[in-house]
């Protein structure tokens, strides 16, 4: 299969990571993927050799630091390099005001992401991510994306309710205590709520886009519907605001009362 | 019996093995009346699905009376206290709901988990 640049002047993170996943995936299957150099822009071809998209994929030249936050293929939940990779190349560059300990608490956050694509999709080909910092807009992104099960078929699976629309399914998913993981049977559903907290007190969004389903977060509410295109898995995007006050993750203070 | 988490899970308390580390070091002695301290000195990540395996899931057959007795956490940073507390919370919810619907729950998650 080959993918044909003409007319793209620029590669979103969703994008680059839906393009590695999909290269991915054809090759699982038997097939191979190509990409048409010559139909790049001079801008698009930059930008993917310097977030290592490029490299990934086979080119000799490798990535160098700018404004991406790489792009990376997971294929195990590597929690240790994960979080060194946000802690680093996505929160560490400088261009979100957080101490050491809110890095690390907005860290936890992210993971949230990668936990829910390792532990929920049943990928066979990884967990891709990528991110960018847009100047102008002061804004850091991040996309994370798996070619699994995707959301709306394991909630119906889950829920025995096989007609349950994309949009319903996303919206269940994403309430409190609402999960569908198969290891642990218990207690569960807490991430994403938290990850919600996040994005809203930051005037963040955040997008997840699997099977015919469409979320959409931010501090105005969260609305969910059914899209036409049909993706095989789940990509999610979280949008943060770099304005210049300290990023935020509760007013709550510290309580003292007893945990249980 | 004092657990130094650092040393069993490491800097990043994120996930639901590193969780199920730690519940299957602590249920027994809790459940036997001993006292407890998880010393999370050194552990600087903290997420859901580890706090969920790890003490969430001790809700199931010891009272919040008795873990607050028994189970103490030092050196658990503010974010890390949040976030237990809210699996805390989500686990009172839990394991409070109708008996039924959570077995036909665990019954739904353990069928799935066989397809997978």
């Amino acid at each position: 299969m080959s993918f044909d640049f003409s007319g793209c002047a620029f590669l979103q993170p969703n994008a680059v990571v839906f393009l590695g996943g999909l290269s991915r995936v054809i090759h699982h299957r038997g097939g191979v993927a190509r990409f048409l150099l010559d139909t790049m822009t001079d801008p698009l071809r930059v930008n993917l050799l310097q977030n290592g998209f490029a490299h990934a994929m086979g080119a000799g030249t490798a990535p160098w630091q700018g404004n991406s936050i790489p792009y990376r293929e997971y294929c195990s939940q590597d929690q240790d390099g994960i979080a060194y990779d946000l802690r680093r190349n996505w929160l560490g560059r400088g261009w979100i005001n957080v101490s050491a300990g809110l890095a690390n608490a907005v860290v936890g956050q992210m993971w949230e992401i990668f936990a829910n694509a390792f532990e929920h999709s049943s990928t066979r080909v990884g967990v891709f991510s990528c991110g960018q910092f847009f100047k102008t807009r002061r804004q850091l992104t991040l996309a994370v994306a798996d070619f699994g099960i995707g959301i709306p078929s394991n909630v119906r699976l889950f829920l025995g309710r096989p007609q349950l629309s994309a949009a319903e399914a996303l919206r269940w998913a994403f309430q409190r205590g609402n999960s569908t993981t198969c290891r642990l049977a218990g207690p569960r559903g807490v991430g994403l709520d938290l990850l919600k907290e996040l994005v809203r007190k930051n005037n963040g969004t955040m997008l997840v886009y699997s099977h015919d389903g469409r979320a959409h977060i931010d501090q105005r509410g969260e609305t969910y519907e059914n899209l036409d295109p049909f993706f095989e898995g789940t990509l999610v995007q979280i949008r943060l605001s770099c304005d210049d006050r300290r990023y935020v993750l509760s007013e709550e203070a510290p309580s003292q009362a007893p945990f249980f | 019996m004092y657990i130094k988490v650092k040393d069993l899970v490491g800097e990043n308390a994120m996930t639901l093995a590193d969780g199920e580390a730690i519940y299957g070091r602590i249920h027994d002695p809790l459940a036997q009346g001993e006292a407890v301290e998880l010393d999370f000195d050194g552990v600087q990540v903290f997420a859901s699905p580890f706090f969920n395996a790890g003490i969430g899931r001790l809700l199931a057959d010891l009272t919040s009376e008795t873990l607050n007795a028994r189970l103490k956490f030092e050196h658990l940073s503010d974010f890390g206290a949040r976030v237990l507390r809210r699996v805390i919370e989500n686990a009172k919810d839990y394991y409070t709901a109708n008996e039924d619907q959570r077995n036909a729950i665990d019954r739904i998650v353990r069928d799935n988990a066989v397809v997978a």
